[in-house]
């Protein structure tokens, strides 16, 4: 009982920030962005209108993406010191053995296999949907880069790129909106609510259905050797100067996705044709 | 007229001297008139007695005012007269001049003070055979303060008196007597050079008459005529002809329309203050021509209240409001005496807008739409008011004509039986709305009308009066000139970037396969991933469900 009433240490505070600043933004980004994809619909519309009009909807939906362009950058800097200071395994990795852990899963849950895959860390489900946010926002910067500066982009690609952009920006956005529903929601919220993202840590019984290997793991104690100060303080004289230059240099790129060119006039194209012009003096008379 | 001749007879005070013979032969005479006044007429004529002392009698008597009267008579005049021996009753002396108390034989001296009094009364007794004197004339008989009110001598004459017909001949002449000066403020000219074209109908008391005639025919008298000018305070002159046929072939005139027949307008329908003044109206006040015209279109209104309830809304009507005198009013589309049909033919109604907006109509001519209409006469393409309406034309350089401009496009352009007939997309409007551009313009076209956008719009690109299909060389949006229509708004845009507009090509994989591909790749990949998440969810709702079962079960 009191085993089972253990609480399993999991995110820290790192990554809970990256994920409520990942929640944030892709909410955002989500609602001002969907409505835009659907606008001629009546619902997107009044969407639109409620969030102040259009040019509102995409000043927000341009602030939420350079903010998650922020939290991408902050999550590289973040996996690289866990990566390359911390040495920590790459769980996030995904292998062979994830896609036997789904199929044993699915097997398991209509009752072909006898027992359930016992997952590390990070489970197969929880790689999907890293691995699909990764995917995502790199299509998402992409595209948005693209669509934010058409400009520049067809000074290197066929005009074709930005419908094309376009296309996959808007599919791409509903891809993930409906993988969050569905998959994201199910998981931590419909199933049971995992609060492990908020609080850092999760209970002996999802831990045991969800991560048994690791639970296994933490049970054995089997825990990471600490780094001795010494290396730790050699890493992290690499790893500093580093991080502040990659880091920079992302900052100005974003600052460059944002402010790379005035893609159209701000005043209003006027058609100026004379208008009075009469033929002749207008015939008078008896006419 | 029995009864008066006799009065005479009984009463008697002679004091005429010489002639006894022949007097005492009148009074036996009239004796035998008084007896049998029907035997009598026919036996000798009552006014013989007159005749005795009145025919070749040298004399004459003056009158208090100094005046004098012949008395004696040239019967000539008087038998050749309406009066005379031609007429179907017989006049006699006494039936004009009357007795009254002094008309016994011999006769009271006249005591007329001046002939004037005398033809006065004799004019009095006119009335007795002609009873529908009052209605005769009347603009002479209500001038009753003016001392020199015409009797009815003093144009039909005395003995002489003339029947209506020959005064006609001479209309001038009958008036003239009086009215030797005549030349009209109004119309600068005499009456003679105005008379010379009367038709045979026409006479002075055509013009100069209070009895209601058609007041057209009153105002044609003269307009008709005259070919002189009217010159305004502002010195532009206003022609005074105005040939009456044009207003009778005018919609104005008989027409019938949707069965209903309507009575031509009378000149006076619009000009209203001639028909207040009266004949002769006064000269024209308004300052200038233009002016002029304006007021006169004010009154259009007062029958056509439909288009007048939407003037205020008119950006013609609006600019003459802030004073712009040049803004079309009523009458300079549709003319004014000559009112036609303004949309027959269809041509007619650009013609008609281009006589102000030349320029904008010569670019329409040009155009996809005014060459198929000039040139085929093509029933479908938009002329100016397909696209600005009619009566009502609003301001098209607003925000809101601006955004909703792709809709009054789409009317035509999304109406596949109409497009069908010339091959064109009706992808058009929805695939501009997919875009960018559209999406934008939609939405502020539905949320903020009023707020200015600089979003294209059909006509940013395919120009607006000067429109070209692409397949035409100096088309805007034709290929090798898409760049520099893009870079109208995009100025720093290069060779690609026009490629980046879809053409309102729905993509395909011949058209735009890039966006295809993409498209197709999602439509494989959202199904796909978002199927699966939800099979793996199903099995697991389903051990869910199973598992606890089996709790139950085990409990």
């Amino acid at each position: 009982m009191s085993k089972h009433a253990r609480e399993y240490f999991r995110f820290n505070v790192s990554h809970r920030i990256e994920h409520i600043l990942l929640l944030l933004t892709f909410t955002v980004l989500t609602v001002t962005g969907i409505p835009q994809k659907y606008a001629s619909a009546a619902w997107a519309s009044g969407a639109i209108g409620l969030m102040g009009g259009i040019e509102l909807t995409r000043q927000i939906h341009h602030v939420a993406a350079v903010l998650l362009m922020l939290a991408a950058i902050y999550h590289g800097g973040a996996v690289t010191y866990r990566v390359f200071v911390k040495r920590v395994r790459l769980t996030m990795m995904p292998g062979l053995q994830d896609v036997k852990d789904g199929f044993q899963a699915m097997g398991y849950n209509v009752g072909l296999v006898k027992t359930p895959p016992r997952m590390g860390r990070y489970n197969f489900g929880e790689k999907i949907e890293y691995w699909a946010v990764i995917w995502g926002t790199v299509i998402m910067v992409i595209t948005g880069f693209m669509l934010w500066n058409p400009i520049a982009t067809t000074k290197f690609l066929p005009g074709q790129a930005i419908p094309a952009a376009k296309a996959a920006h808007g599919a791409e956005a509903v891809l993930a909106a409906l993988s969050i529903i569905t998959w994201h929601a199910y998981h931590v919220h419909i199933k049971w609510f995992n609060r492990s993202m908020f609080t850092g840590s999760l209970t002996h019984e999802q831990m045991e259905e969800e991560h048994a290997l690791e639970l296994e793991e933490i049970e054995a104690g089997v825990e990471e050797s600490p780094i001795p100060p010494a290396v730790m303080r050699r890493r992290l004289l690499v790893f500093y100067p580093a991080a502040i230059v990659i880091s920079v240099t992302l900052l100005a790129a974003v600052y460059w996705f944002v402010t790379l060119e005035e893609t159209a006039i701000t005043t209003i194209p006027r058609q100026d044709a004379p208008v009075f012009v009469p033929i002749t003096p207008t015939p008078e008379g008896g006419l | 007229m029995d009864t008066c001749r006799c009065a005479g007879i009984s009463r008697g005070a002679p004091i005429l001297i010489g002639k006894l013979l022949l007097i005492v032969g009148a009074v036996v005479v009239w004796s035998c008139l008084t007896a049998a006044p029907a035997q009598a007429q026919a036996a000798a004529p009552p006014d013989t007695a007159c005749k005795l002392c009145h025919v070749d009698n040298e004399g004459e008597i003056t009158l208090p005012s100094g005046e004098t009267i012949k008395l004696g008579v040239d019967l000539a005049p008087l038998s050749e007269s309406v009066h005379g021996a031609h007429a179907a009753e017989s006049v006699y002396c006494m039936d004009c001049h009357a007795s009254r108390d002094r008309y016994r034989f011999p006769h009271q001296p006249n005591p007329a003070i001046d002939r004037a009094e005398f033809e006065a009364d004799i004019a009095q007794n006119c009335e007795r055979c002609h009873t529908t004197i009052e209605s005769h004339n009347p603009g002479h008989l209500l001038a009753k303060d003016n001392p020199n009110l015409p009797g009815c001598t003093d144009c039909h004459g005395g003995h002489d008196v003339a029947p209506v017909a020959s005064m006609a001949a001479d209309p001038v002449g009958t008036c003239q007597g009086c009215h030797q000066t005549y030349a009209d403020p109004v119309v600068q000219k005499t009456h003679e050079q105005i008379a010379a074209n009367f038709s045979a109908e026409q006479t002075c008391q055509t013009c100069h008459s209070d009895v209601v005639l058609a007041e057209d025919a009153l105002c044609k008298t003269c307009h008709s005529l005259l070919d002189g000018e009217a010159v305004l305070p502002s010195g532009e002159t206003l022609p005074l002809h105005v040939d009456p046929q044009i207003i009778v072939d005018s919609v104005h005139g008989d027409r019938e329309i949707q069965d209903v027949a309507y009575s031509p307008l009378q000149c006076t329908d619009c000009h209203r203050e001639i028909q207040e003044q009266g004949f002769p109206h006064d000269p024209l006040t308004t300052g200038s021509l233009r002016e002029w015209k304006l007021e006169k279109a004010d009154l259009c209104g007062a029958c056509h209240t439909d288009i007048a309830e939407k003037q205020p809304h008119d950006i013609h009507f609006a600019k003459i409001a802030e004073g712009n005198l040049d803004a079309a009013t009523c009458t300079d589309c549709h003319g004014y005496h000559a009112v036609q049909p303004p949309n027959e033919p269809r041509q007619r109604i650009s013609e008609t807008c281009g006589a102000c907006h030349s320029a904008i109509n010569e670019q329409y001519a040009h155009s996809v739409h005014g060459a198929a209409l000039l040139g085929e006469d093509n029933p479908d393409v938009p002329v100016c008011i397909d696209c600005h309406g009619v009566h009502g034309i609003e301001d098209p350089l607003t925000t809101q004509f601006r955004l909703n401009s792709p809709n009054l496009c789409a009317e035509c352009h999304a109406d596949e039986q109409l497009m069908a007939q010339y091959g064109i997309s009706t992808d058009v409007f929805d695939t501009y709305v997919a875009d960018f551009h559209g999406t934008t313009v939609m939405l502020f076209e539905r949320q903020s009308p009023d707020q200015p956008v600089n979003t294209a719009v059909c006509y940013d690109c395919h120009g607006v009066h000067n429109i070209l299909p692409a397949t035409e060389e100096n088309s805007q949006i034709m290929k090798e000139n898409l760049l520099a229509t893009c870079q109208q708004c995009h100025p720093d845009a290069t060779a690609n970037f026009s490629d980046a507009w879809t053409s309102h090509y729905r993509p395909s994989l011949e058209h735009n396969p890039l966006v295809y591909l993409v498209d197709l790749f999602y439509m494989i990949v959202i199904p796909v991933t978002v199927g699966g998440f939800a099979l793996f969810i199903g099995t697991d709702v389903y051990r869910q469900l199973r598992e606890r079962r089996g709790r139950k079960e085990r409990d």
